[in-house]
């Protein structure tokens, strides 16, 4: 069959630029090695013309898929799959990169940029370092191919593979009509991405999973030419920048989680977001090995390990969010593609060679004369690096669970206390770090006067007991543990401060490192106070509570909100006033109350959290948060009705006697008398009628209490009707039926309005005190790392 | 022995603490039939939504507190005691993952991850809202 309407030139033309893209990055590679074994400079030329070629192919891929998401060629399966035709403009990125082969798209172009610019200033290290990033750039445009060799096949290409072809949906009637693009619509962008900060935090994340790639090209140029220590110098603006540029993409997917889902935290522990700190922590190992080295050679072999092994760690790090091995452990993780075995061939190159090269280079490494001393900076920094790497392979074996179910065919699974068991093994290192960070201001390089230190170090330690004490105090916190990092973040927060008013007489061109110390230091306490003293405010406190089964399950975090009603919550009270749908979203307003000096309710404002409606994905609660200077108050919808409530009404009969109680979904009636004068709804009753008047005390969902007369009347003797009543704001009508005189029973029936009872949220909310030092410890490191970066750069 | 010895060893042994850790506070993935042979043992349960079977959630009563039914992966039905709200679009999931444990004869889950439908693989195509 023709089809009509159909772009196939724009994928045949990506194609073209992927098998460009992997053909020269091959043959840049190959180039560049023969060139650095032979020291030939025709080869190197012939290198760099090849990596030049593979720049522009990988520019003009990523161009073309763009082209291909922005003009909606739907044929595609990548471009169906992730848009549609009512995204808004701002996520048509977001879109681009969704996917596995979107994402890797980015990573290379990310490659391409540092790479292009490395190039101006890499001088005699042209050769080795470019022949290890081209040979990384072919490893990653082979995703991509989407060829089958020997019936395995090599990647997932999106420009071959279109949407009438794919096995899932060629048999669709749709694709038997020639015209079949004009009806075509895409499924449209996942809900969850589109988000601010999902059009920026992936591309910071994989800005900075790149710029791993250039420590990493170096430190195996260095083992490559034996030059174990000339490398460092080149290398290191690019290391920090790289830990600067990481940890700002992880902890903007930190702001990302808090502000957009509803997790209840910025951080889950969640082995996508653990798979990316891992690297980040072995890079901050290893970029301080590689300052100490420029002093003296020690540490070299941990050096090199730390900074190989973070490169590959980031590999390891889109192994397991790419192949779909972590399918039931992350909301992040993508599906399999079945490119498991080759991303794993890809992971274990680069693995074997980091590590084969530094066993095989291990004797010429240089060695110290004598052993550094306990008083030296570098030996702390040794050990700060160290308990890094342990608390990196912490996290990492424990994320790692379904990849050793997998090699070793056992059946772990992370405890579901996730947060608990990893804060029982982090809370100590980050100790550690946290007094390292802090007590190595006080030393210096080589070695230090014992006598000097400890004055130092006591009047700090004494300065800084104090302060924990009174933050204890005032926030109540008793657990020892949370008191020492308590202690350790203030030590190292003051001591750099100290440090940088004193020594560095407050030049801020020196300080960068220590404002990013600072910074690094409230983010762990931000953390710190922000989690173990978060409260959970929304508690069941409405009266229909009935605790089932014990209280080991009783969770009670969440609150029950009928409309209208006000119930305490913390110091609050709140009250649900109501939703209002606007397109996707169904925003519920919150009202928050205290009470003035007068004893009277006021609002003090409003919250609007809210429901993403998606038919094809799932809708999505999203937070509202209040913020205020020294905490937040965060809140997510868990339950809500989301179809609209037709104005429905229950009918039931009751057969009771005098003092028996009515129960109603809401509320509940009490039968507390009968009278022959009735005093209400006598209105339209002539004296001729006999009219029996049943009094009833309702009691709704406030316990507030109201009262119902209906009646039963007999007229002329002849026949029976009956006069409702009914209130309102319970939604309740109970009308008199009959009498039974030998049983002294009477009927009636009670009508429930199921709207008025029906509309009601279940919140939940959760105070976060401190958490704008762990956002200010965020902006500082990331200023303290660019203003280290600028003032090395000055310096050349 | 050197210092940097002592501190290797030292490395070394947090490390091999640290794995034996991880496994030790470890779960594992289980069917009902072994879950309910080891009260009060946490499991992983894997497995579907009884969409035939009674769901109960009456947040006026307890919003903490959904019953549902779930068969799994060889076909057991169990009633299943959610400590939590229901979810949203519950009746959506495709795969469930329950992390709880037996107690009293009943399975009490504290956790859930849910799958969510067919956002891969579904064959199934819209069409463009003017057409």
């Amino acid at each position: 069959m023709e089809y009509v309407g159909e772009h196939l030139w724009a994928g045949e033309l990506g194609h073209i630029f992927v098998l460009s893209a992997f053909g020269f990055g091959l043959l840049s590679s190959i180039a560049y090695f023969i060139a650095e074994n032979k020291q030939d400079d025709s080869w190197k030329s012939l290198g760099r013309m090849a990596f030049y070629a593979h720049s522009v192919s990988v520019v003009a891929m990523v161009g073309m898929l763009f082209f291909m998401i922005f003009n909606q060629y739907f044929e595609y399966h990548y471009v169906w799959q992730h848009s549609s035709t009512d995204l808004p403009f701002r996520y048509i990125f977001s879109s681009f990169w969704e996917g596995v082969e979107g994402s890797f798209m980015l990573w290379m172009l990310w490659h391409v940029v540092i790479a292009n610019f490395l190039l101006w200033r890499v001088k005699d290290w042209e050769a080795p370092v470019f022949s290890v990033i081209a040979s990384v750039q072919t490893f990653l445009t082979s995703m991509l191919l989407g060829i089958v060799i020997l019936d395995y096949k090599l990647g997932s290409n999106p420009f071959t593979a279109l949407l009438r072809e794919h096995p899932d949906f060629m048999n669709l009637p749709i694709f038997q009509v020639s015209e079949y693009l004009t009806v075509l619509d895409g499924r449209g962008l996942n809900p969850l991405l589109q988000n601010y900060w999902m059009t920026i935090h992936p591309p910071m994340l994989f800005f900075g999973f790149a710029l791993t790639l250039v420590p990493f090209a170096y430190a195996i140029a260095g083992l490559w030419r034996k030059a174990y220590l000339d490398w460092i110098k080149p290398a290191l603006t690019w290391t920090f920048f790289a830990i600067g540029i990481l940890g700002t993409g992880i902890l903007m997917g930190g702001a990302w989680a808090y502000e957009a889902l509803s997790f209840g935290g910025f951080w889950a522990w969640d082995p996508v977001e653990n798979s990316s700190l891992v690297p980040w922590l072995t890079l901050v190992g290893g970029g301080h090995l590689m300052l100490v080295q420029r002093n003296k050679g020690t540490s070299v072999m941990s050096m090199f390990l730390l900074i190989t092994l973070s490169f590959c760690l980031v590999q390891y790090s889109s192994f397991l969010t790419k192949s779909g091995i972590l399918g039931d452990s992350s909301v992040h993780s993508f599906t399999d593609l079945g490119m498991t075995g080759q991303l794993a061939v890809s992971l274990l190159f680069f693995t074997f060679l980091s590590v084969g090269l530094v066993i095989w280079r291990y004797k010429g490494f240089p060695k110290p004369n004598q052993e550094e001393s306990i008083w030296s900076r570098e030996f702390w920094m040794f050990i700060g690096a160290l308990v890094l790497l342990v608390s990196a392979f912490q996290i990492g074996f424990s994320t790692s669970f379904p990849v050793i179910n997998k090699i070793f065919g056992t059946n772990f699974a992370q405890s579901a206390e996730r947060i608990t068991y990893y804060n029982q093994w982090q809370l100590p290192l980050a100790i550690i770090v946290a007094f390292t960070l802090g007590f190595t201001q006080f030393l210096k390089y080589k070695s230090t006067k014992p006598k000097a230190f400890l004055k130092d170090l006591s009047i700090s330690l004494a300065l800084n007991l104090t302060l924990t004490a009174a933050i204890a105090w005032a926030m109540s916190i008793s657990n020892l543990l949370i008191l020492m990092l308590l202690f350790a973040s203030l030590v190292a927060t003051t001591a750099n401060l100290d440090f940088m008013i004193r020594i560095l007489s407050g030049k801020v061109l020196k300080s960068g490192s220590s404002i990013a110390h600072i910074g690094f230091a409230l983010v762990l306490l931000g953390a710190l106070l922000s989690t173990s003293q978060s409260e959970t405010i929304s508690q069941n406190t409405s009266l229909f509570d009935i605790e089932v089964l014990g209280e080991t399950y009783d969770n009670n975090e969440n609150i029950l909100l009928m409309k209208d009603d006000t119930l305490r919550m913390g110091e609050y009270f709140v009250s649900y006033r109501g939703k209002e749908k606007e397109g996707h979203f169904i925003h519920y307003e919150v009202e928050y109350m205290q009470a003035n000096e007068e004893g009277r309710l006021e609002k003090i404002f409003a919250l609007y959290p809210f429901i993403q409606l998606n038919p094809r994905m799932g809708n999505v609660a999203e937070p509202y948060t209040k913020h205020y200077l020294g905490r937040d108050l965060y809140t997510h919808i868990t339950y809500a009705e989301l179809e609209e409530k037709k104005d429905e009404s229950s009918q039931q009969e009751h057969v009771i006697q005098l003092g028996d109680t009515i129960f109603g979904k809401a509320s509940f009636m009490v039968l507390d008398s009968l009278t022959t004068k009735p005093t209400k709804n006598t209105e339209g009753l002539t004296n001729k009628d006999m009219a029996l008047g049943a009094s009833f005390s309702l009691f709704d969902i406030n316990t507030n209490e109201h009262h119902l007369m209906p009646l039963f009347v007999i007229r002329d003797r002849q026949y029976s009707f009956s006069v409702a009543d009914s209130i309102s704001s319970a939604g309740i009508k109970i009308s008199f039926e009959g009498i039974d005189p030998t049983s002294e029973s009477f009927k009636f029936v009670v009508e429930e309005q199921e709207a008025n009872k029906k509309e009601f949220i279940v919140m939940k909310a959760i105070i976060f005190p401190a958490i704008n030092v762990l956002w200010l410890g965020c902006i500082l490191m990331a200023i303290g790392t660019f203003i280290a970066i600028a003032a090395r750069l000055r310096r050349k | 022995m050197k210092k940097t010895h002592i501190i290797l060893i030292v490395v070394i042994a947090v490390m091999i603490g640290a794995m034996i850790g991880a496994i030790s506070d470890s779960s594992s993935y289980a069917d009902f039939g072994e879950a309910f042979d080891n009260p009060g043992d946490e499991y992983h349960v894997v497995g579907q939504l009884s969409k035939d079977k009674e769901m109960v959630y009456d947040p006026l009563s307890n919003p903490d507190l959904f019953t549902f039914w779930m068969r799994d992966v060889n076909g057991q039905e169990q009633q299943v005691i959610l400590h939590k709200s229901k979810p949203q679009d519950f009746e959506r999931s495709e795969q469930i993952v329950l992390i709880g444990s037996v107690e009293n004869g009943a399975f009490h889950a504290h956790e859930i991850l849910m799958k969510c439908p067919s956002k891969y693989t579904d064959g199934e195509v819209q069409e463009k809202p003017h057409a």
